[in-house]
């Protein structure tokens, strides 16, 4: 039985914590955060210290996303608040638990326009899955715990909890409350699994189409028995891959916008399509009218809102993933229809035998990933890099490939990483990275300086902002507006400033050495790969196009 | 443009009015008319909303339904009607 104890706001925030096993935080101080750091002090907490708060919502992102837990950070108000809102948002797209913690003025300065006062509940309302602002001290703990449990039930997401500073400086004597008590279940209708077997069972052309909601769901178990009981040729979303490993011989890749052709050709041809936390965004559908255009869907997910939003699902199956994929288990015969996506797949197989002496960066990644010690975790940027790491990496875990998907936000890969390592210090983090990207959270090199994090960073040098340099050449005529970066820093000469070991390599010959010794390097380092500016993410389906009607070359 | 009234129960929270406007708007329903009261008894708030959309009444439903604070929402098809506007 746990006894009263004392407790300022502040105190009581890190008690909370500490019993839902929070042991790191990610943040930055402020005026009006200052009596929780005062009581971080005296915690138990590990708080690292990021140099920007978009770093900080970012590291509880990876950390999040790479371990299975809740994300925490923390930031003051005003300014510091309205730094964390990117990486909210980004945890929104993706379903990511995240609880956010931000000082607010006092109560009675409260609507005054007072020093760093902004609307932060106001702002969080459409970046957050829900949010809190506490104004009394005796709701804090019910509403931290509350937090917590919003955050991971049904579709995960992030919470923000707004705490003016005399809550966090009031007192009070209270007993912790039970956490298990709190966790409250979504409540959904029953699951009819009759029709769906049907539909399963007529099906001649089947594909399973793999989303987040499985690593989410915790479910990867379930889906890889489900896809072995079936024998369904699969595709994965970019959130989803890693779900089915990789070395199935019946998984094509990742489908969309720059799917593979194997998984694109057979998603539009099939006669069944299996949805499994997945939600048809536009990346993965091209034109929508044109998507799986002979399909009948089954669609599981645990939101019923994703149910007939983008596409009308003919059999819908709501509920945990865990219990729910066995259900629907079932043998089928498709043995002409799996031969054919087999061929398609090795007629389609990637090639790294690229001409000329230029690093050719979908052969580097393809290295990297046979080289990487098992149980790797990846995080990318936004742009080219960040698709040629999901075409030509490979995954055995959700939680080793973390890449914004929903928001595409530059600036994630680096903090993400931080996170990620954090949360997995034994494990080998690398962070794919464009020369764009990769400023955009540059100060976060200073984070890994503090804390010695050993992460890799791989960054791929185009001297472009190489995404839409692509988009230029191909849609608006070659008029290269805004993309240019030809006049990057020196990156060695940057990384080295933060006591980064960093190295440069220019040619295909020299990549190897340079892989192996990133890899073997005990500390942090930074591997810069020259690349082509004019090379190119292929396939490409084009804006508005059906996902067959992918272009291969210029 | 169909209009649709959609009556909404909900724990009477701080901004739950804000946010089932927000999501509303987001979701491309032109809010038309509310009426909001609450019980202060049970500490539960009763909004009618009427909104206008092209889109299927069901999508915003489901969505306001996400709401933490939301305890049911229905659609009051005796006065929910197809208009030329
Ligand atoms: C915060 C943010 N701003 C702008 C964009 C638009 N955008 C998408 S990819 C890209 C270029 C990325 O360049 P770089 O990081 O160098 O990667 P590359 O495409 O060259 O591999 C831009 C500007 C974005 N996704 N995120």
């Amino acid at each position: 039985m746990a006894s009263e104890q004392k407790h300022t706001g502040g105190s009581l925030l890190f008690s909370v914590l500490q019993e839902h096993g929070v042991k790191h935080v990610f943040g930055y101080p402020g005026g009006a955060i200052m009596p929780i750091y005062d009581a971080l002090y005296d915690s138990e907490v590990e708080h690292f210290l990021c140099r920007h708060e978009q770093g900080a919502a970012f590291s509880a992102v990876g950390y999040a996303r790479a371990s299975g837990k809740v994300g925490v950070c923390l930031a003051t108000s005003g300014p510091g608040a309205t730094n964390l809102i990117t990486g909210l948002a980004d945890a929104l797209a993706d379903s990511i638990p995240v609880v956010a913690i931000t000082g607010q003025v006092p109560t009675g300065a409260m609507g005054s326009d007072a020093f760093q006062e902004i609307d932060v509940f106001g702002l969080s309302l459409a970046c957050t899955k829900h949010s809190f602002q506490v104004t009394d001290i005796n709701d804090l703990a019910r509403v931290l715990h509350k937090a917590f449990a919003i955050a991971l039930e049904g579709r995960q997401g992030p919470v923000l909890v707004d705490i003016p500073k005399d809550i966090q400086l009031a007192e009070i004597t209270t007993t912790l409350e039970d956490v298990s008590k709190l966790r409250n279940k979504v409540k959904l209708p029953p699951v009819d699994v009759g029709h769906a077997i049907s539909l399963l069972s007529h099906a001649k052309k089947p594909v399973l189409y793999v989303g987040g909601g499985v690593g989410m769901a915790n479910a990867v178990d379930e889906l890889r028995t489900f896809a072995k009981t079936t024998n369904l040729p699969s595709v994965s979303t970019l959130k989803g891959l890693g779900a089915i490993d990789p070395e199935d011989e019946n998984y094509l890749g990742m489908l969309g916008m720059h799917g593979t052709k194997a998984a694109n050709l057979a998603v539009q041809e099939c006669d069944l399509l299996i949805a499994v936390g997945a939600r048809f965004d536009d990346r993965v559908t091209g034109k929508l009218d044109e998507f799986a255009p002979n399909a009948k869907i089954i669609h599981f997910d645990i939101d019923t809102a994703e149910i007939n939003k983008r596409r009308f699902a003919d059999a819908a199956i709501l509920g945990d993933l865990k219990v729910n994929l066995p259900a629907l288990a079932i043998p089928l015969a498709i043995d002409d229809w799996l031969a054919s996506c087999q061929d398609s797949k090795i007629t389609n197989a990637w090639r790294y035998d690229h001409p000329g002496e230029n690093i050719y960066a979908p052969a580097v990644l393809n290295e990297i990933s046979q080289k990487m010690p098992k149980n790797t975790c990846v995080t990318t940027d936004v742009g080219q890099h960040q698709m040629w790491a999901a075409q030509h990496m490979l995954f055995n875990d959700p939680t080793n490939f973390l890449s914004s998907g929903g928001m595409g936000t530059m600036g994630f890969g680096l903090p993400a990483a931080i996170g990620a390592q954090v949360s997995r210090p034994t494990d080998c983090v690398i962070a794919v990275t464009g020369d764009g990207s990769f400023m955009m959270n540059v100060q976060e090199l200073s984070t890994i300086k503090r804390f010695q994090l050993p992460v890799k960073i791989l960054l791929i040098d185009n001297a472009k902002l190489g995404m839409v340099r692509q988009w230029q050449d191909l849609f608006f005529n070659g008029r290269l507006s805004e993309t240019d970066l030809s006049d990057n820093p020196d990156f060695i000469m940057l990384a080295t400033a933060f006591d980064i070991k960093a190295k440069e390599i220019t040619k295909k010959s020299e990549v190897s050495e340079a892989v192996a010794e990133m890899l073997d390097h005990n500390g942090p380092y930074l591997l810069k790969i020259k690349i082509d500016a004019q090379d190119n993410v292929w396939p490409l389906v084009p804006p508005n196009t059906a996902n067959d009607k992918m272009m291969e070359s210029i | 443009m169909n209009q649709y009234q959609l009556n909404i129960k909900a724990d009477d929270k701080q901004v739950v009015l804000e946010r089932i406007l927000q999501v509303a708007r987001y979701r491309g329903f032109l809010i038309s008319g509310i009426t909001a009261s609450v019980n202060t008894g049970t500490n539960i708030g009763v909004i009618e909303l009427m909104v206008r959309s092209e889109r299927s009444i069901d999508l915003l439903v489901d969505q306001i339904n996400k709401l933490i604070d939301i305890k049911e929402v229905t659609v009051d098809n005796s006065a929910s009607q197809e208009c030329s506007a």
